[in-house]
């Protein structure tokens, strides 16, 4: 077989796995979950903002929250192939490594947009918050950045994942690194939240930065696996 | 019909050489096995021929192809059964076969990969996770990979540990159509007893030398 449809099956299978291992343990998905709900109700009880301030805390809080959740959820992104020495066995597939990179990094995605779905609600309704006709756009911007953030995050992950604290670790690394994606979120929210306008120069950046880390990071992987 | 060129390869792991002047041709349907002690080098071997390692020195050819510079074309024709089971805990036998069947692109169905699992005995746990299977069973299902692909070379890394009397005799089998079909098998092993009912031709690995196996004389 050849060509690009067996190549995206392949990574649609790697991230189906990696989905299904979660759903099975109940393991990552539940705990960025709980405590992303840990993290906003402390935020809440923190500021106790009244509703003209919590709508202009919302974007610092909402990427804050999606950030540590994030981390949590990549800290755990290469733990099944431990296992069995799975992973070896991925490199021994006639796969790219760029692929094999797009597989975890899609499984990944897919459990923090999960979460994602349910944290705007939950927001709004804590933070008593009436931006209900923005949440498609909030979840928009959420989209574009955790693409962004965990294509880094997961190339971290991989060169940190035979460290012995892998998670502190790669924060240490993904912070600094994701941090002009970071800034360019807020910026974006701020304004959709301010004027109802999704575009602009932060939506832009935001795009960039997706851009630039979706091009280096399965290239960065492909390198690091290489033995 | 397909056959394998190891020329002159080397390997070093830092300073210390673990391989050093391979040189080894195993022609179709033929089973080149290695012998040696621990650390003479046979899994680095394996790993290099699986395209895992780097080649540092000499070169490979899987009948025209050269496995370091066409190492994804490779893997499509080359089947590594190591130590590992290389399976996920958290998928049933179906499932893992499934994973295995695309990641390596094959075309094969799904009728055939539970045929696979009847073969290799584990029918009546198709739809367990694998995560409490035994090392035996395990390594079955890991051996149900060669039934559903069709590689032109099969790389095996103790084939026969955690395998039963029952297993060991089916392996034996399946080698035995794999080169009868024209598929040629390199294996590594510690077991001249168990290796003895294949066609084949031993090898001893010694500091990381190859040279053919002498038996040694029995007094």
């Amino acid at each position: 077989m050849g060509g690009t449809q067996p190549v995206l099956k392949a990574i649609y299978r790697l991230a189906w796995k990696d989905v299904m291992a979660d759903f099975r343990h109940r393991s990552t998905f539940s705990s960025m979950l709980f405590f992303s709900v840990a993290v906003l109700l402390v935020f809440q009880a923190a500021f106790e903002p009244d509703p003209r301030e919590a709508q202009r805390l919302v974007p610092g809080l909402l990427w804050t929250t999606v950030l540590f959740t994030t981390i949590m959820g990549l800290g755990r992104v290469f733990q099944s192939e431990e296992e069995n020495g799975a992973f070896e066995g991925l490199m021994l597939a006639p796969l790219p490594r760029g692929a094999i990179f797009f597989g975890k990094w899609l499984g990944n995605l897919t459990l923090s947009l999960m979460v994602m779905v349910m944290l705007v609600p939950l927001t709004l309704i804590l933070f008593n918050v009436t931006l209900w006709s923005h949440v498609p756009m909030l979840l928009f911007l959420l989209f574009l950045g955790t693409m962004g953030l965990t294509a880094l995050g997961v190339l971290l992950a991989a060169m940190t994942q035979t460290a012995r604290s892998r998670e502190t670790l790669l924060a240490l690394l993904l912070l600094p690194l994701v941090s002009p994606l970071l800034i360019a979120g807020v910026q974006a929210m701020a304004v959709v939240i301010t004027t109802g306008d999704l575009s602009g120069p932060w939506l832009n950046l935001l795009l960039i930065f997706d851009a630039i880390y979706l091009a280096l990071a399965p290239w960065g992987f492909g390198w690091l696996v290489e033995e | 019909m397909t056959q394998l060129q190891v020329v002159d390869v080397a390997h070093r792991f830092g300073r210390r050489g673990v391989l050093r002047g391979i040189n080894l041709r195993v022609g179709a349907g033929e089973c080149a096995v290695l012998y040696g002690a621990n650390g003479s080098g046979k899994s680095t071997l394996l790993s290099l021929l699986a395209t895992r390692l780097r080649i540092q020195q000499g070169h490979c050819l899987l009948g025209d192809l050269d496995i370091q510079k066409h190492a994804e074309m490779a893997r499509q024709r080359i089947i590594l059964i190591g130590h590992h089971s290389h399976l996920y805990g958290h998928l049933t036998p179906l499932e893992n076969l499934i994973f295995f069947r695309d990641i390596y692109q094959l075309d094969t169905t799904q009728d055939l990969l539970v045929q696979a699992i009847t073969t290799v005995g584990l029918a009546p746990f198709i739809q367990q996770p694998i995560r409490w299977f035994s090392a035996g069973m395990k390594k079955r299902l890991s051996l149900a990979r060669i039934l559903v692909s069709h590689p032109d070379m099969l790389l095996l890394d103790e084939p026969y540990s955690a395998l039963d009397h029952a297993g060991v005799v089916w392996i034996n089998t399946v080698i035995d159509t794999f080169q009868k079909q024209g598929g040629l098998v390199i294996m590594a092993s510690h077991d001249p007893e168990r290796v003895a009912a294949l066609d084949h031709t031993p090898w001893r690995l010694d500091a990381g030398i190859l040279q053919p196996w002498v038996e040694p004389n029995r007094c």
